[in-house]
């Protein structure tokens, strides 16, 4: 396998630097980010300017976003997968009870999610496998069309042409995390299966942009690999379609890994401490792009940070295949840390004067057939 | 990659300093300000062009310049067709593959008409041009100039001629962050601070004409603007301090943190 990143993507210029507190503070109130920037907020001498670096973020969260916070809700419609995510408790060795939601137990749950509020859903699968294929995820994808605004997927990577046939079918959104930016630690987390192929992954957001997609999530799950190399790549990679697809409008998730199944240890852990100076430098160096936090954060966590960088959450969030309106299995691709109910955590948000979003999007701009 | 030159295409310069050659009072003047300003790209008019007429001809004598290539403008078109012929009859005169697509209908103001920019640019790109595109200060534009494979985007520091300065700096800051080619300011700068202000932005070069021209010294004030060029480039690299300390809390945002 091909390990050497390409020149566009790769982080060792900024890593192969030492950052001291002139180049944190410098950092802290620069107004032209760039790969230095988030270096230099990301080095252990950063550590100590968490305070002003929250108060940094949260000015231009408000200057960016205002005191809003918007929210989206997970579906996982299949957890068969044959890939051998070395972290993940839907990965083939696990013994979890494997589904695939039949059209109308999906119409179901998308009724009961849209009984709750929501406008936008993210439909989730495993790998491409014939029980949840482009055929079944485009007519999951109508249903739910028919239903909320904005349509996002979290699936396989897939061709430009199924990335079109997507979009045509009312999905404008694709996520889609890198899992590490490394080739090396990647290759030895995704044991067996299409994950292993690094590169298509990595270039799968460029061709569902190029597909008719218009909005691209991005991510590494922290743990994996070193943080600093996986972060400065993640900034790249942003950037990077941000100016080759310059209508589309990319976000990012920092998900981290807890406990999952399997029993699985992250190799290279990430504090909540980390995770936060991560979640003011990713705002401080991208101001105008949307940070998401899920679930898998804890609830004090999750009210520190919204407003203050974070500015899209999910809530209410099932991480189980029929989770929202029936007998669901116990076993989820990651446990909840934040199970609240969407109430509670509306009051939360309104008790911090943030105003909860649901719809920020508009059918009408979807791509027709 | 040789971060001192600037690149169009596959073609590289030592100066970040580009003229503009109409104006002047004499092509004489002109010449030797081209000359002190240290430039390798000089902007001509196809009008000011004149074959049949060697005093009254611009071309020629700047042809002559062997540190300097030519770039034909379509200066005195008003819509894309007649920007286009004007680029390729500037080809077939000149030998250069490059062309400012200027179109400005309305004479007075001489702001740049941003559909017919587009337009012309689209075709002479796709025709093998170096197009470089004098266009308002608009993000946007920019981006869509790129796409259809311009060499550089100038976005207008202020109107033709004004001297105002850089009073598009917020848009052509935007310009800057999302481009993934040169961005040349173009047009308004009278002073060579401001050339240097446009570089420390992070503009790959500036276009100057009037205030050149229409200086009291043309020649000494083309030496001025390389060296206010010059300075602003350095200083880009150098890497410029903060304007102002960082905001302090008032009360801990971070106290979530256990
Ligand atoms: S992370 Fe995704 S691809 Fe990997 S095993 Fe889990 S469900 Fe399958």
């Amino acid at each position: 396998m091909k390990t050497t990143l390409p020149e566009w993507i790769d982080p060792a210029p900024w890593l192969a630097r030492e950052y001291r507190v002139v180049d944190v503070e410098h950092a802290i109130g620069t107004e032209s980010p760039d790969e230095s920037t988030l270096a230099a907020l990301l080095s252990p001498a950063a550590a100590e300017f968490l305070e002003p670096m929250a108060a940094r973020a949260q000015a231009i969260t408000r200057r960016h976003f205002g005191q809003t916070i918007q929210l989206y809700i997970p579906l996982y419609l299949s957890s068969y997968c044959s890939n051998g995510c070395a972290y993940c408790g839907f990965a083939s060795d696990r013994h979890t009870d494997r589904h695939t939601l039949p059209f109308d137990a999906v119409e179901k749950e998308l009724d009961s999610i849209k009984t709750m509020g929501f406008e936008e859903i993210l439909l989730l699968t495993g790998e491409r496998s014939s029980r949840a294929d482009i055929d079944y995820l485009r007519t999951c994808v109508r249903l739910a069309a028919d239903r909320f605004h904005t349509v996002a997927i979290e699936v396989f990577p897939m061709e430009q042409d199924e990335y079109h046939m997507l979009a045509e079918a009312g999905c404008v959104s694709v996520t889609m995390y890198q899992e590490t930016y490394d080739p090396e630690p990647y290759d030895r987390m995704h044991r067996w299966g299409p994950k292993k192929d690094f590169f298509n992954r990595l270039d799968a957001p460029a061709r569902a942009l190029a597909g008719g997609l218009r909005f691209a999530g991005l991510g590494a799950l922290l743990g994996l690999a070193d943080p600093y190399h996986d972060m400065i790549a993640l900034y790249r990679h942003t950037r990077h379609l941000q100016k080759t697809y310059w209508q589309a409008g990319v976000s990012l998730s920092f998900p981290r890994i807890r406990h999952e199944a399997g029993g699985f240890t992250a190799p290279h852990p990430v504090d909540e401490k980390m995770l936060a100076q991560i979640i003011f430098a990713f705002r401080i160096c991208l101001p105008d792009v949307p940070l998401t936090l899920s679930t898998r954060e804890g609830a004090p966590f999750r009210d520190g940070i919204a407003g203050i960088g974070i500015n899209k959450m999910s809530i209410a969030s099932r991480t189980t295949v029929g989770g929202y309106s029936g007998n669901a299995p116990e076993e989820g691709q990651f446990d909840i840390n934040d199970g609240r109910s969407l109430e509670t955590f509306q009051a939360m948000l309104h008790g911090k004067n943030l105003e909860p979003v649901f719809k920020n999007w508009e059918k009408l701009y979807r791509l027709t057939a | 990659m040789n971060d001192e030159l600037l690149k169009l295409g596959s073609h590289t310069f030592g100066s970040r300093l580009i003229l503009g050659t109409g104006k002047f009072s004499d092509t004489e003047t002109m010449i030797r300000a081209v000359e002190a300003s240290g430039t390798e790209l000089v902007t001509v008019a196809l009008r000011r062009f004149n074959r049949d007429k060697p005093n009254d001809d611009l071309c020629a004598p700047l042809a002559k310049l062997s540190a300097v290539r030519l770039m034909p403008n379509t200066s005195g078109a008003i819509n894309a067709k007649e920007a286009v012929r004007a680029a390729q009859l500037g080809r077939e005169l000149s030998g250069s593959p490059f062309v400012k697509v200027e179109i400005h209908p309305n004479p007075h103001h001489l702001m740049p008409d941003p559909v017919e920019t587009y337009f012309a640019a689209k075709e002479l790109a796709a025709d093998g041009f170096l197009v470089l595109p004098y266009i308002p200060a608009d993000p946007v534009l920019a981006k869509k100039l790129e796409d259809v494979g311009c060499a550089a985007v100038m976005p207008l520091g202020a109107a033709i001629g004004s001297g105002g300065g850089l009073s598009t700096l917020e848009m052509i800051k935007l310009i800057i962050r999302d481009s993934n080619i040169p961005v040349i300011v173009d047009a308004g700068l009278r002073a060579p601070s401001e050339a240097a202000c446009a570089m420390e932005m992070g503009c790959a070069a500036v276009l100057v004409n009037s205030a050149i021209a229409a200086a009291q010294d043309p020649v000494a004030m083309a030496e001025a603007f390389a060296l206010g060029v010059q300075t602003g480039f350095e200083a880009r690299q150098a890497g410029l301090m903060l304007q102002s300390e960082f905001a302090v809390a008032t009360s801990p945002l971070t106290s979530f943190l256990s």
